[in-house]
Order: C-alpha cells, then structure tokens, then sequence
C-alpha cells in the first residue's frame, strides 16, 4: 500500500475542524447526560421488512452500536439508496438521507464533505452497492472519510422479488422456497461468476474491512462499532439472508466461522487470500479482515487549507484580485 | 468621433500558441481601459487541427463576436483558406509568405510578414513567436512600442525573468520590422494603462465561479468535461480559500448526489456539466425535487446530441433542463447572458435554490463561458443572499412533532439541518406526507405534487429575469434566452438607427415561464420570432405549447454564436420583404 500511514490521526486527535463546507457545527452542544439505550435509536416507523429477514438483526445491532457510544440523534446520518435494506434509515431514529439506486456513497460522501462533525453511515443492499452502484465503491475508499458503509448481503434482489445479484452464486437456481430466481435463470442457473465482494475491498485499499452475520446479534452489534470507531472507510459486509426469496439460514448457520484466533488485521495480503481461499472452502469468516488506519480525506482537507490561506480565509473582493 | 470597433482575428494550427496571441492582446487591450469580447473556435483535440482565436476591441462594452474581420493573422495555408473569405473589404489579411500564398486576385490589401523566418534567424527562439505576432499586431494597431512593452511585461511572457528579455527582444524585432517595411494600417488605437482595479477582465466560467462563491457556494463536486471543467478547475483554487471543500468525483451521478448530500447538512452547493453531464444527472435532480434539497446545476451547452461537439456552442438543452425527468419534477431553470451576468446570475441561482428549496439549473454555454469579456468590478455589499429557511424553535419541537414538509402559505418549509436542529427526519425519494414519512396514498401525493409545483411556478414573480427593448410600436419582435442576447440586442441597435420597428424580450428565467410578460408581448406585436442556436425551435416550441400562439423562428445550427449581423440580415429580410 502507498499510502502513507500515519496511525496517530484518528478522529480524537482531530480537534476542532474549521472550514468545513456545512453550517458552524453545534454538534454536542445539547446532549443530555442521560446514557441512551438501543430504544431511544427506534424511530415510529415499523420495519417492512417480510418476517425473518435478517435486515431486522443489522437494524438492532446498528441501534446497539449508536447507543453503546451515545450519540446524539441529531449528530447521526444514515444514508441509503435503494432496495429492502435502503429502508433502513426509516426505521432509525437520527436523520436519515434516502436516495436513488446505486448513490448511497457519493450521497453519504458528501455529507460527511460537508459537515464532518457528523457521524455517517451509509447502508445498503448487494446490488444497490455492487451492480448499480458498484462504480462508487473504489472511490469511497480511495477518499477515506470517516464513513461506516454496512452492505446487507442477501445474495438477491428482494424487492423486486427475487432476480440474481452480483453475489449470487454461479449456477445457482432456485433454493428452498426461492419461487422467483428460474425466472431470470430458468434453464442452467446463473452464468456469470460471483464477485467476491470482501476481496475486491480490501484490493482497493479499504482502511477497514469486516464481515458478520445477522444471526449473530452481539457480535454484528461489536463489528458495526469498531466500523463506526475506525477513523476513516469502513466496510462491514453484513451478511443477511432472505427468508422470501433466497433463504440461506440454514446453510449459513453452519458455514460461518470465526476469523482465527490471533488473526493478524494488520497484514493485507492474508486477508486477500483468506477471501478467495473461504469460497473455495464453502465458509464465510467473520470478524474484522484488515484494518488499517490512514489519513482520512478530512485530515488531508487541513493541510490543503493550510497551504491555501493559512490563518484566515480569503475574501471574494481577494479572489477578485486575479481578474484586474 | 467614430467609435472605436476592431474585428481582430488570429489563426493557426492548433497547439501552435496562437491562443496565447489572442489572449494577451485581449487582457492587454483590457488593461488598457478598453472593451474587448474574445470568441475562440478550436478542435477538440489538444494538438492539431486548425484554430483560430478574436479579439473584438471597442471604447464601450461589447455585445456580441463581430461581424467581418478588420485584422486577419494567418500562419499558414490552411487558415488562410479557411478565414480570408471573412475578412471586410477595408480590412487587413497579414500572412506569412513562406508558409502560404496569397490571393492575388482578392481585392483585399494583404501584407506579408514572415513570422517563422524572422523568429529562426533574427529571434532564434521559436518560443518567442507568438511574442512577435504580438507585436506586429500591437504595431499595426499604431500601440507605441513602450506600452507594447509594458503590456508584454505584464503579461504571462513576462512572468519569468529568464524569458522576458528574449520576449522583449521579439517584440523590438516586430516594430523594427514593421517600421523597416512603411507598414501602416492608419490605426492608432489610444491606450492607457488603467490604475485600480475597477475593471475584471473575466470568462463567463470565472465569472460564474465568483458569483457561486460571493452567494455562499462552500461544497463543490464535479467531473471533468469540456466546455465546464473551467469551473471546477477555477474553484481548485478557489474554493479552498474560503475554507470550502471541492470535489472531483467518479462521474456525474456522483458529483450531483454528493451535491445533495452536502446540501442535506446545509451547505451551498454546487456541480457544473455540459449535455452528457446533466443527461446522466436527470434522475438525481428529481430526487432534489422530490426531497426539496437546494441545488445550483450549471450546464455549459455545447454541440450534441452524444458527443456532439464538445468544443462548439449551441442553445439545445433546453428541453432537457426544464423536462428532463421522469415523473413530473419541477425545478427552476435560468440562463445567463453575458460574462457580467454570469455573476449576477450565479448569486441569483444560489437565492432561488435556497428560497424555494430546489434544485436550480443554470444555463450556459459554451461561448459564454469561455469567451473573455471587461466586467465593472461587482460590489459586494450590494449582492443580496438569501438563506434557507429552518426551524427556529431549536429543541423544543420533538422529530415526532415536527413536519418537515409542512404546508406553509408559500409552500415552502423549514429545513432541518444535520448537527444543528432536533428535529430529524429522512428525507425521501418515496413520496411522503408532510412529517417525511412514506405515503402513497391519493390525499398524500395530490398535496405533495401541488406543495412542488406551486413553489416553483411563484418563483415567476421574481424580478429581473425579463426584460423588453426596442420600439413601442414595433412590427417585429424577436424573442431570445440566454447568450444571444448580445447580438439581439446590437441587431436591435442598428436596426432600429436605420428606421425598422423591432423590438425585443429577453428571457433569463426560462422555468417557470414568464408568461406574463410572453403573452403581452407576442399579442402586442404583429410578426414575432424566437431567435435560437438549436435545429428545432426548443423555446419556440415551448413558448407555443404553453401560451398556444403561433411563433416564427430563427435559427443556426454551424457550431458558433451568433453574430450580430446574422440578426440584422434576418429583421431586415423579415420588414423588408415579409
């Protein structure tokens, strides 16, 4: 990696931020001192989620995690694009930003640009993230805001009913109570090839990347923190199966395992080839694959404006000036 | 006194620094308390191909390119064929006799100066000849060779001290030849070097930038295409500082939805593009639409569809800027109408996206943008900016409480903004009721749909955004939008001094439309005309469909602006033989 690393810049040693694009920053000033529970991250909203679905485990281990660091609502954007998990910010109580299909990054980017006081998080679904979206992905990490992106990888497209994604399996046809996949793959299953979605992040250069399972509550609830303590790009690829329309409960539950003890997160070509070596095997590992901590882009924008202006910003009449 | 009005043309191969020629002598004529207007017509390509670069020089502000040319410089075969032809019968061609032969049998006068002969033996630095160029035109002008000098120094020739002899040098052999050979085209262009800085001599690209910034404008994302990535590159070094963040983007769709999440938190936004930007930005404007997220799109027309042609003007996005949409998504659409205005009109896009909470589309083009033209100074204490209306019981409304979109009297409702206020909701690209929750029921979408078109249609009763001039009892009207109205307007001038009854309406709002104003001026008026650089009539089209008139129309379709004398031709044509 060419990236320099500078481990010494996390988002406690970053004190006061000026010049950011949003309004003065006011974060923080009213939080009470009551600690907050899961249930105060609970908006009025029900989930529409069908029963089961393991989008309502993420739900819970996401609220977990805000609540287990006790931010204010206010401070908390949950981005989105489209599909069953970009509904997600609906169901939480912080702002919420939903968007069109496939833009959760640049969307979530742009808030944090904005105003990076905020706590961002963008979620969403395997092909919101990886087909439509996929082109967004490499940038996001290239950039490194302080961002936790959560993909809640079902292997398909729920909510228009059943159509393989990017991560579905090759060959695969209908599963168990899978009524919709022979309409898109009817005759020899799915042609084309599985994208190793962990692999492809961590060869991008993401600064942190992690797996977990729906079905494992505290654990996801764990993973989804660290995601949000990393100071830069963080990936949780959150395992969660559709019960309606590609139900892999069951052989999940029996292909999920934990990353080895002593599992070094620093060495990046080890968790390169433990994603491509675990498909062969037929396991899914979880726990955090790489991390790393980098200059985030935040951090990068001080020194830029250190060199622009220095101590005070300039005037328009002073941008001006090059025109006379 | 006759007014001062030069036609000054410089042609070459592209790569080759004729750009350069035309460039310093326009900001030197500038500084010089002239009025210059620059018009540049390149290949797309980054070498190769011919190029060509005009000043238009006059004592008062220029309106539109020019018409023949007082001044051509060629440097070789092929331009000379390509430009001679424009050349007036009182002009000028100076050519290069060792890289092309003149047409003897043009009635035209012709002089020979051989630029590439003098530059490899007297000069002996081939970098230096555009610097003679320079000179020999400053000469013709009748520009003494001390402020050629002064102009040279303060030029970008002039920036490196290593190079400024070797220039200066250029220049000195430019005048010696000029002199040795009795050249005199009796021109005697008055210069004088203007102290302070009243004066900015400016492209519609910076002018624009300078206008987003002034209005508030602190997030910038963007991707590179021609004619646009001016602005983006203006605001690389602008925008830092002033303490905001710019952004360079993996494409399109990601530049105009980081713009919305920026705006989301509550900063000025803005993303610049040309037709293949915003086509991939359509979807994403109705999500501001729909979400009622402040949002300043720039679209600097050129030549489409597809590809098109990158580096040429044309007024063809039109429908996409005001229609471009699924479903039905109002935003407004404004168009700027010179270098000045592209300020102005800046400041104006980012108070209409933060008071009516919509996306805005400002139109350009092109020529507009790249064109450099002498602007006054704007003051800023005059430029009003408007801020977004927010919530101002900060706490002590609760999220549930709170309805985000809130029918008010204007329709428009207090925004939450991310850190600052308590109130949070999701904004939504689902249709919503008014507490920003999901509702498509027939009551929800009826209230929503009329809650985003109402807003946008009382934003028609902004001021300022159509005028009318010429005659009372004119006989002819011509309508125009955006960037033609400088050669409308100078048509309009010459026209009307020769006795004809025409008259004009400028828009610079386009949606929603002045209506108003359209209808009482084409009812008013026997014969009117739209006046636009596109195939089909786009404005016309539009104007017809909503006011249900019947409109003549005149249009070009070569790639280039207007000239004035296009216009002129055609009024007269029109009141002469009906």
């Amino acid at each position: 990696m060419a990236e320099v690393r500078t481990p010494d810049t996390a988002r406690t040693t970053a004190p006061d931020r000026p010049g950011k694009a949003g309004q003065p920053g006011q974060a923080g000033s009213a939080k009470p001192a009551a600690k907050r529970t899961l249930k105060d991250y609970r908006s009025e909203v029900k989930p529409t989620w069908c029963p089961g679905c393991g989008d309502f485990g993420v739900l819970a281990a996401l609220q977990r995690a805000l609540a287990e660091r006790n931010l204010d609502p206010r401070d908390v954007v949950i981005v989105s694009g489209i599909g069953c998990s970009g509904r997600l910010p609906e169901f939480v109580n912080a702002y919420g930003l939903h968007v069109v299909h496939g833009r959760a990054l640049p969307a979530a980017q742009g808030v944090k640009a904005a105003n990076p006081e905020l706590t961002v998080i963008a979620v969403g679904g395997d092909g919101d993230g990886f087909a439509i979206g996929g082109g967004h992905v490499p940038h996001a990490v290239r950039r490194n805001q302080d961002i936790t992106y959560i993909v809640m990888d079902n292997q398909v497209y729920g909510l228009t009913k059943g159509q393989p994604s990017p991560s579905t399996p090759t060959g695969m046809q209908a599963l168990r109570r899978s009524v919709s996949m022979p309409k898109m793959a009817p005759y020899e299953g799915v042609l084309e090839g599985q994208l190793n979605i962990l692999a492809m992040i961590i060869v991008y250069g993401c600064s942190f990347v992690a797996r977990t399972f729906s079905s494992q509550a505290s654990e996801m609830a764990k993973i989804i923190g660290q995601g949000l303590d990393h100071p830069g790009f963080a990936f949780v690829h959150a395992m969660s199966p559709c019960p309606t329309f590609y139900n892999t409960y069951d052989p999940w539950k029996e292909s999920f395992m934990p990353l080895p003890d002593e599992w070094d997160t620093g060495d990046r070509i080890k968790a390169i080839d433990m994603a491509m070596e675990e498909v062969g095997d037929g396991v899914f590992h979880s726990g955090v694959f790489f991390q790393d901590v980098y200059r985030t882009y935040t951090d990068k924008l001080q020194d830029v404006y250190a060199k622009a202006y220095g101590d005070e910003q300039a005037t328009i009449d002073a941008l001006m000036d090059q025109y006379a | 006194m006759d007014q001062l009005d030069l036609t000054i043309r410089i042609a070459g191969e592209n790569g080759e620094g004729v750009l350069t020629v035309g460039d310093v002598l326009a900001e030197a004529l500038a500084r010089s308390g002239l009025h210059i207007y620059t018009f540049k017509n390149l290949p797309a390509e980054i070498k190769g191909g011919a190029s060509m670069t005009q000043v238009r020089v006059q004592d008062t502000p220029v309106r539109s390119p020019g018409d023949a040319l007082d001044i051509l410089m060629v440097w070789n075969q092929e331009n000379y064929d390509i430009h001679v032809g424009e050349v007036k019968p009182t002009g000028v061609v100076i050519y290069d006799p060792d890289e092309c032969d003149a047409d003897e049998s043009l009635a035209l006068s012709q002089i020979g100066v051989p630029l590439q002969k003098i530059t490899k033996t007297v000069i002996k630095t081939m970098k230096s000849k555009n610097v003679l160029a320079f000179g020999i035109l400053t000469a013709c002008l009748g520009i003494p060779f001390d402020s050629a000098k002064q102009m040279v120094a303060e030029s970008r020739w002039g920036r490196r001290k290593e190079f400024l002899e070797s220039n200066i040098n250029a220049l000195k052999q430019a005048y010696v030849y000029v002199d040795e050979n009795g050249i005199d085209l009796g021109l005697r262009v008055a210069v004088e070097r203007k102290n302070g800085h009243a004066q900015l001599i400016m492209t519609g690209n910076d002018a624009l930038c300078m206008g987003a910034l002034a209005a508030g404008c602190r997030y910038y994302a963007g991707y590179p295409i021609t004619p646009a990535s001016d602005v983006m590159e203006t605001l690389a070094k602008a925008m830092p500082r002033v303490g905001g963040v710019l952004m360079q983007t993996e494409d399109e769709i990601a530049a105009i939805t980081a713009s919305i999440g920026a705006s989301f938190t509550g900063a000025k936004v803005m993303t610049a593009t040309a037709g293949p930007g915003l086509s991939l930005m359509v979807e994403a404007l109705g999500l501001a639409t729909m979400e009622e997220i402040p949002l300043v799109v720039v679209d600097v027309q050129r030549g489409g569809p597809s590809t098109g042609m990158p580096t040429k003007t044309e007024q063809s996005d039109l429908n996409l800027a005001i229609h471009g949409a699924h479903g039905e998504a109002p935003r407004i659409v404004i168009a700027a109408t010179n270098t000045e205005d592209c300020f102005y009109t800046a400041v104006k896009a980012f108070n209409l996206a933060e008071k009516y909470q919509t996306p805005v589309i400002l139109l350009s083009d092109q020529h507009l943008s790249q064109r450099a033209q002498v602007m006054s100074r704007p003051d800023l204490s005059q430029v009003e900016i408007v801020e977004r209306k927010q919530p101002d019981h900060n706490g002590s409304v609760s999220p549930e409480e709170f309805d985000r979109y809130e029918m008010t009297d204007d329709y428009v409702s207090p925004m939450p903004l991310p850190g600052r206020h308590g109130q949070h909701y999701v904004a939504t690209g689902l249709e919503h009721d008014e507490h920003a929750h999901i509702d498509y029921s027939p009551e929800a979408h009826i209230r929503m749909t009329e809650k985003r078109h109402q807003k946008i249609e009382s934003a028609v009763n902004e001021p300022g955004f159509v005028q009318r001039y010429g005659a009372e009892d004119a006989q002819l009207g011509l309508i125009g939008w955006g960037s033609s109205e400088g050669p409308i307007l100078e048509a309009l001038d010459r026209t009307l001094a020769k006795g004809y009854k025409v008259a004009a309406l400028i828009f610079k709002m386009l949606h929603p439309l002045p209506e108003k104003e359209a209808r009482a001026f084409i009812e008013s008026i026997p014969v009117v005309s739209v006046v636009e650089l596109n195939a089909s009539g786009q404005f016309a089209n539009y104007l017809q469909g909503r006011l249900a008139v019947s409109l003549q129309r005149f249009n070009i379709i070569t790639g280039l602006p207007f000239k004035a004398g296009d216009i002129e031709e055609y009024i007269e044509g029109v009141l002469q033989y009906g």
